[in-house]
């Protein structure tokens, strides 16, 4: 029986070949073994050994003809086999491709160019949504790119979508578990003062902290009333979708808690108020006034250094902050107007007593004793469930000058507002 | 259901998790240099020598192909082997058996074997250890599919990420920074498992996204409290995790910023960096973004001996605050 | 069969090699049976590379049977080997089937590493087989972990590393010597010393005249032997084995043999003379197998072309099932990546 013989694939990546030479010529007899012919590859020439004794037959190619891996180039027959050319077609066939992935469909670029027009992809988005022309814009960022800012400069905060109507902007100092707190600030801060506070309570609920209107990032959008700022919380939590909240109030946003919690008690876990605007008319009506009217850093340091006993318990960062964001927006406008309403002739016009009297669930006041803007004889005459901590050496500040003391009370509330619940729902 | 919950270093909180494995599970067993009555080269280990005995806690000799390929072939027949390289950088010694052995037999061999396998390294320079004792190599082994690549940074996370790793039938290597062994955070006692693919958002802010591995997240949480004093206030992002990285968390915070600084100790240049950035660009997050992403990273040098040149080489607290704030002002 | 095939022993009862007390005819006979199906498999194997069926590259153990059979006729199931890039033999001298290695060579997903693998990486775990390994020295460190596995589980496992004379050069190999005596192993070092690394002599490349003489410096038995004769290489093979079974520890075998093809296909066999190529050819360990069978009366001459032919229909029925079996697709290219 002829045995083939075939151009072999000698190197990895070899797919075709030429023979160069052949040792033994047609008709000669070949031993298995023995060199037979040489081939070219792209690497360096192989002698390549006969595969079986016999007779050299049917040598069909020629020197130089470039040829397919495993193609055949002759055969070897016994001495006295009749040989016939089979028919060719003994090139190896190749295994089946294996069937192809389609490749993901690449993802189309954004909207057409716009020539030498540089601005950023947040600011193109922008100007397609808003269907504004870009090249109507100048821009302000580095080589005049155009910013997000530049295509709405009427957009709130910048970095965010508006809130929904009647909302008030706030942030979510940490993400969490369970019922959230809910921080709602004094007159003329904003809810950055909540951050040294938030670092010393326990990690896992959720730390909600809003701005009120005509503070920090919410505009002062209706009247400057008690009622009105209610509601806005009211509409601000809604659309938070946070449904049941512990409400911890400082100063003015105290009074504003407490006003809420009144109008809302099932909503309202626990009520922990620092220093609460509406315990009497008393009031230091000198720092509004002055507060307000400071021009330069200087003046405002001085009247924000009669808010705490020992100024450094404010930290330099707090004063340095709050000058920043007054500089770059200002609400003195607004603010005047909420002290004209709240705070008219250096007196406190409106009071939470009975609000306090009627919410009902966990309660505590934290006042300290040299706070310097409400005085803490207003605490006299609370209710009787109402458990009042007053701080010996602390001014109108507790949640700076008393970090520690201050978060473990509101730790404790908010765990006895925890337990009612679930007592009532058990 | 509350475990109680106290304060420990890093350090401490890898030996708890070794022991907790190893007390849940008899296959579990470590292998490392100096790691027995030495307590560790970092005093990891400490006394688990003495608790476990040298069975389960086995000094081996001077060999790091030797003993990661010791460990490979262990975990392949049965047992669930830690493996400690004593720094980061002796991890060239025993590449071939990590890369080519480890990551690659599942693959290889058609998912009929698996490799639970975990390899712990130090990690990081500021210790004066100079340039073959203070590499990151992270960059590397995130880039070899077939392995997991973690890198804690605080010790809930430490104890936590490790039990999953060892709990894991897949090749884990955890990156330990050397600067945080000492570092305190709260851990609770017993069993817990922190997900190997989840990055955590440290600190919740509007105007920039900082996503900083390893000793940087410190570093960005402090820069943060700068920030806040100027009115800036900045995301956090811990990845933890650098292979799988959690892009989504990523992508919904820069979403939320538009702005995006990746921080990393590695050499900035092809480093963990460069990919989250190329992945933010790819995704659903371009269109949002207000700002070109930024990039800081470790120098394109070795890491130096004097300590002025050694703090030079690598992102320090201020060079955050400095790009963070250039970012938010849109100056970039 | 040329003159120089007279080099081998005149064999005669009374020279029967004292192993073959423990192995009787239906082993011996299976030993025949592998040895026969190693040669044929790779010279198949080889036919299906030239005509450009199989991909990649290929490393044929031709001339190298007598290692792997007679070590592994003291292994079961449970015990392991690691193995080289020249894995052939070991694959199938350990239990594999020829025809999922047939797959697996034409990259198929009946193949045992479902194509993924290749020549170089062929593996079977479920004989005990840890893989094929395309890095010189890269299974010994892992015989030595899956012996520490086997010690602190008391399977009573022993776990055989093959590996080449080029790898007794890798600092895994010291390395991995060093552990298992340190921590007393049950581990047999194999070295298949062909003479040749790639292209490299091992005289030109090794410190020391035999790999043997490498053992007392890792504190452990050494021994070398002829191997192209299977019962040399099964008594050294079942000393060792017993000894590590016993809790003695390592052993370190030299097998002194050829491979009468080149490192790889693509050799083109510049570092050797045909004279040395023939002078192994005559020293064939399968017929002089099959004499030593024959003349110890264990095996008749007709049952051994029973054999021969049996084997033949064996490989021809593998390939019909390789070339039968699907190719992979390549929506599964991220499959056994990770395990979860």
């Amino acid at each position: 029986m002829a045995v083939e013989v075939i151009l072999p694939r000698v190197d990895m990546d070899m797919e075709t070949g030429k023979i160069n030479h052949w040792f033994v010529a047609e008709g000669e007899a070949v031993v298995k073994g023995m060199p037979l012919f040489e081939i070219e590859t792209d690497k360096a020439a192989m002698e390549i050994e006969a595969p079986a004794d016999g007779i050299l037959r049917g040598v069909s190619v020629k020197i130089g003809e470039t040829l397919p891996v495993g193609a055949v180039v002759g055969w070897i027959c016994a001495r006295d086999e009749i040989f016939e050319a089979p028919v060719p077609g003994a090139v190896a066939e190749k295994p089946p491709a294996p069937p192809q992935a389609a490749p993901e469909a690449l993802q189309s670029s954004g909207a057409g160019a716009n020539g030498d027009l540089r601005a950023t992809p947040k600011a193109r988005r922008w100007a397609r949504e808003q269907a504004i022309d870009l090249s109507s814009i100048s821009g302000t960022g580095p080589d005049g790119r155009i910013q997000a800012k530049d295509v709405a400069p009427n957009r709130a905060g910048l970095t965010s979508p508006p809130p929904p109507r009647g909302a008030l902007h706030g942030e979510w100092l940490a993400r969490g578990a369970g019922t959230p707190i809910v921080f709602v600030h004094g007159f003329g801060a904003d809810l950055n003062g909540w951050r040294p506070l938030h670092g010393y309570l326990s990690a896992g609920r959720g730390h909600f902290a809003l701005d009120l209107p005509g503070h920090g990032q919410s505009d002062l959008m209706g009247p400057a009333t008690l009622e009105a700022f209610v509601e806005s919380v009211e509409a601000t939590l809604v659309a938070e979708g946070v449904t049941s909240a512990h409400i911890v109030g400082h100063s003015l946003g105290g009074a504003v808690a407490a006003a809420y919690a009144a109008a809302r008690p099932v909503r309202v876990r626990s009520l922990t108020l620092l220093a609460p605007a509406g315990l009497g008319p008393e009031f230091n009506g000198a720092f509004a006034t002055g507060f307000l009217a400071a021009q330069g850093d200087a003046s405002l340091a001085a009247w924000l250094r009669q808010l705490a006993v020992d100024e450094a318990a404010l930290g330099a960062a707090m004063v340095k902050a709050t000058l920043a964001r007054r500089a770059e927006r200002p609400h003195v406008e607004a603010q005047t107007k909420i002290a004209a309403s709240l705070f008219p002739d250096g007196a406190q016009a409106f009071s939470v007593r009975t609000q306090l009297a009627s919410y009902g669930g966990p309660l505590r006041v934290v006042f300290g004793l040299e706070d310097r803007i409400l005085p803490a004889a207003q605490t006299r005459g609370l209710p009787g469930a109402v458990a009042l901590h007053l701080l010996p050496n602390i001014g109108h500040m507790p949640h700076f000058e008393a970090r520690a003391v201050t978060a473990e009370i509101i730790e404790d509330n908010v765990a006895a507002g925890d337990r009612r619940a679930a007592a009532r729902s058990g | 259901m509350s475990a109680i919950v106290r304060e420990l270093s890093y350090a401490q909180a890898i030996q708890e998790a070794l022991a907790i494995a190893m007390e849940d599970d008899e296959r579990v067993f470590l292998m490392g240099e100096d790691i027995g009555v030495y307590g560790g080269a970092f005093q990891v280990t400490g006394d688990l020598v003495h608790r476990f005995g040298e069975d389960r806690v086995m000094d081996t000799p001077i060999s790091e192909l030797g003993g990661a390929g010791v460990a490979v072939g262990a975990a392949l027949t049965g047992m669930r082997p830690v493996f400690e390289l004593q720094f980061s950088d002796f991890s060239t010694l025993a590449m071939e058996q990590i890369v080519n052995q480890a990551a690659k037999l599942r693959f290889m061999l058609g998912g009929s074997v698996s490799v639970p396998l975990v390899i712990r390294m130090p990690t990081g320079s500021g210790t004066g250890a100079a340039a073959q004792h203070s590499q990151s190599l992270e960059a590397w082994f995130a880039h070899i599919p077939g392995l997991k690549v973690i890198e804690p940074t605080t010790p809930y996370d430490a104890k936590g990420m490790l039990l999953a790793a060892i709990a894991d039938p897949d090749p884990v290597i955890m990156f330990e920074h050397k600067l945080l062994y000492k570092s305190k955070g709260p851990v609770p006692a017993g069993r817990y498992a922190v997900s190997l693919d989840k990055a955590q958002v440290r600190r919740e802010g509007r105007d920039v996204t900082i996503v900083a591995s390893g000793i940087m997240c410190s570093r960005a949480l402090d820069a943060a409290a700068t920030l806040a004093e100027e009115g800036v206030e900045a995301e956090v992002i811990d990845p933890r995790s650098l292979r799988p990285l959690d892009m989504a968390t990523i992508v919904q915070s820069v979403k939320k910023t538009s702005r995006l600084l990746c921080v990393y100790e590695g050499v900035k240049t092809l480093g963990i960096g460069a990919e989250i950035s190329a992945a933010i660009a790819e995704s659903e997050a371009f269109a949002y973004l207000d700002a070109p992403i930024l990039r800081l990273g470790g120098a394109e040098s070795p890491i130096p001996y004097s300590p002025i040149l050694e703090k030079a080489a690598v992102p320090q607290t201020p060079d955050i605050v400095a790009a963070a704030r250039r970012l938010a002002r849109g100056q970039v | 069969m040329s003159a120089a095939a007279a080099k081998s022993e005149t064999v005669q009862p009374s020279n029967r090699p004292p192993i073959y007390e423990r192995l009787n005819a239906a082993q011996l006979r299976e030993a025949l049976h592998k040895m026969l199906l190693i040669r044929r498999f790779e010279e198949a194997a080889e036919d299906s590379y030239v005509r450009g069926q199989s991909y990649g590259t290929m490393h044929l153990s031709i001339g190298q049977e007598a290692v792997a059979v007679g070590v592994c006729t003291w292994l079961s199931d449970s015990d392991y080997i690691t193995s080289t890039h020249r894995g052939h033999g070991h694959c199938i001298a350990k239990g594999a089937k020829v025809d999922r290695m047939f797959a697996e060579f034409l990259g198929r997903e009946t193949g045992y590493c479902r194509g993924r693998g290749g020549s170089m990486h062929i593996a079977d775990p479920a004989t005990g087989n840890l893989g094929a390994n395309g890095i010189v020295g890269g299974g010994i460190p892992i015989a030595v972990g899956a012996a520490l596995s086997a010690k602190k589980l008391k399977t009573g496992a022993v776990v055989v590393s093959f590996f080449g004379d080029g790898a007794n050069n890798e600092g895994a190999f010291h390395e991995s010597l060093n552990i298992a005596a340190v921590w007393k192993l049950p581990v047999v070092f194999v070295c298949e010393n062909n003479g040749y690394g790639m292209s490299v002599s091992t005289k030109r490349s090794t410190a020391v005249d035999s790999v043997a003489v490498r053992a007392p410096a890792y504190a452990m038995p050494g021994v070398s032997v002829d191997g192209n004769h299977f019962a040399a290489v099964a008594e050294a093979s079942f000393e060792a084995t017993e000894r590590a079974r016993r809790g003695g520890g390592p052993t370190l075998i030299e097998c002194v043999t050829y491979r009468t093809r080149g490192h790889s296909r693509s050799d083109r066999n510049r570092y050797r003379t045909p004279e040395e190529i023939e002078t192994w050819k005559a020293r064939d360990p399968i017929p002089a197998f099959e004499r030593e069978l024959e003349a110890f009366g264990f095996l008749s001459r007709v049952e051994i072309e029973k054999v021969r032919a049996g084997v033949d229909e064996e490989i021809k029925q593998a390939l019909a099932f390789a070339e039968a079996s699907p190719v992979p697709s390549a929506a599964d290219l991220l499959r056994d990546v990770y395990t979860v």
